[in-house]
């Protein structure tokens, strides 16, 4: 792996390892409700600064911290075309899975391709190291994922061609 | 100087109280329940379960000479249990406020307590004998935020606050009809209900836990950026110290002696500060010596990692060597303490033994038994 990968993650790991010091916290503004506050962004005294880590313009990841919500962003690298519409592909497909990945959010945050989103709630049931080399890892695979995914796609162009070519010797 | 009892209560406790007699504790395990646990020859048992409140309980105290449990709740009520018989019976609590309640603490005579909310308010409530119930008296527009923390100076009328919006106040709650008019408070019997004594305004961001000093010249609170803050002579003429440290912020802090305070948070390990002769606070030490001595700590990673592979490792996220994953800290907690108790034998000013409580699950009660092996 790029040593630049590895600064890039352990900056990010840094940043959640500070910013996951989440607590149960009621909504200020509605009566009996419990929201998380950086999706709501009511109360401007609960939010943090938000931290943007870039690796370079293709490759960034925002964390939004609040007092019981952080919301975790990140910008895939799309180096062409082909590797733009799988990313766009293969994150679409995760986010119609978000059930399944329980901190996953169904809809990225504007400008970036997939977000996630921890509340106090996963900080109790989860342990927090975990939670964090989950997203740490996801993070060093989806590059993986998309490049393996684009090797397929050329073989099997080149394949497809090859047979579709041999008709007309 | 470490931990002497450890007890898994429940997935996650929100907060506990002792008894008066230290062998019962009331804990609620982050829901609408407080648990009352004994402990019956070696092992906790549950004696009771108070039910009542419908939404997640956010601050339990149980009063010393009186023996009533106070429980507040997200669902905006509040109630005082009186053990009659064998039963808890509640009394409700007209707090009047439209939002969560977040923190209770009884008054140091027992006639009040307080309500921290979400409301951006304080209640103060005492009890009406003719109505049969506990009325409150709000300190209103004080606050910008939530108020995260009360905490009641030793003269019983002063009360100390923290918000969300970074300050940490001080009221008087002088109510007439309660209070004494000579209750030795000196100048603070003078002052009003609700008026406001001082306004420290040291953090930039959220304050959390704010404690007095057993003697009351001390104030303590920490901040969510790492740092605890120590007011001395507030009344008068306050001067303030601050203190940063480099681990996560604290949740709850509590002071054993006059110069010696424990704090508990985010970092899973109590934190143990203390003042010098000339009344220098500094941090001294963690109080749970961590295992990581070169083997043993090698010995933990590969068998914890054997155990990953037994137990589904999709959830845990396979282990890599390219970025080294986190590690388990292997204290006595697993996730963020959120409480701190003295547990006080009749009489003592220094706090010889605690316990703490956090989202793990766990109960811990820690020893001090020695002090000059812990300023070194």
């Amino acid at each position: 792996m790029a040593n630049t990968l590895r600064l890039y993650l352990t900056c990010i790991r840094n940043t959640l390892e500070a910013a996951m010091c989440l607590q149960n916290f009621p909504c200020q503004e509605v009566e009996r409700h419990n929201k998380p506050e950086v999706e709501l962004k009511t109360s401007p005294e609960l939010l943090l600064n938000p931290v943007l880590i870039c690796r370079n313009e293709a490759e960034k990841c925002l964390i939004e911290t609040s007092i019981n919500s952080i919301r975790i962003s990140m910008k895939v690298k799309q180096a062409d075309e082909l590797e733009n519409i799988l990313a766009k592909k293969f994150l679409r497909f995760l986010s119609m899975r978000a059930e399944a990945f329980q901190v996953l959010r169904r809809k990225p945050v504007q400008g970036y391709d997939i977000s996630f989103l921890i509340t106090n709630y996963h900080c109790e049931d989860m342990h927090k190291h975990k939670l964090i080399d989950f997203i740490v890892q996801f993070m060093e695979d989806i590059d993986k994922e998309i490049s393996e995914l684009k090797l397929s796609v050329n073989t099997r162009g080149r394949l497809v061609a090859t047979e579709f070519l041999k008709q007309f010797i | 100087m470490a931990a002497v009892a450890v007890h898994q209560f429940a997935q996650s406790i929100t907060c506990h109280a002792w008894s008066p007699d230290q062998t019962m504790v009331a804990l609620c395990p982050n829901n609408n329940e407080v648990h009352i646990y004994k402990f019956i020859k070696d092992r906790w048992e549950k004696l009771h379960v108070l039910y009542k409140h419908d939404q997640i309980i956010s601050g339990i105290d149980w009063s010393i000479r009186s023996n009533k449990i106070v429980t507040v709740s997200h669902d905006r009520n509040s109630y005082v249990w009186n053990q009659e018989a064998s039963e808890w019976v509640p009394t409700l609590v007209i707090l009047r406020l439209n939002r969560a309640a977040l923190c209770v603490q009884w008054s140091p005579k027992e006639n009040k307590f307080a309500v921290g909310s979400g409301a951006k308010t304080v209640c103060v409530c005492y009890y009406e004998q003719e109505n049969n119930w506990w009325v409150s008296k709000l300190i209103r527009k004080k606050h910008n935020s939530s108020v995260t923390g009360v905490a009641w100076h030793p003269n019983n009328i002063l009360l100390a606050t923290t918000s969300t919006d970074g300050k940490c106040r001080v009221f008087s709650t002088f109510i007439k009809g309660v209070d004494p008019r000579d209750s030795g408070a000196g100048s603070s019997n003078e002052l009003k209900f609700g008026e406001q004594i001082a306004q420290l305004d040291l953090s930039f961001t959220w304050a959390f836990g704010v404690k007095w000093s057993p003697s009351g010249n001390t104030l303590a609170y920490a901040g969510h950026n790492s740092m605890i803050y120590f007011i001395e002579d507030v009344e008068s003429s306050p001067s303030a110290q601050t203190v940063a440290f480099r681990d996560l912020p604290l949740r709850d802090v509590l002071f054993v002696s006059e110069r010696m305070l424990i704090g508990v948070g985010f970092d899973y390990n109590p934190m143990v500060f203390a003042a010098d002769e000339t009344g220098l606070w500094s941090f001294v030490k963690f109080l749970d010596e961590k295992k990581t001595t070169q083997s043993s700590s090698k010995y933990g990673s590969q068998f914890s990692e054997a155990f990953g592979k037994l137990y589904g490792q999709s959830k845990q996220g396979a282990s890599n060597d390219t970025v080294e994953p986190s590690r388990p800290r292997g204290g006595a907690h697993e996730n963020c303490i959120t409480c701190i108790v003295p547990l006080r034998k009749g009489g003592e000013t220094v706090v010889k033994r605690f316990s703490t409580s956090g989202l793990d699950g766990k109960l811990v009660i820690w020893e001090l038994d020695n002090y000059i092996d812990l300023l070194q």
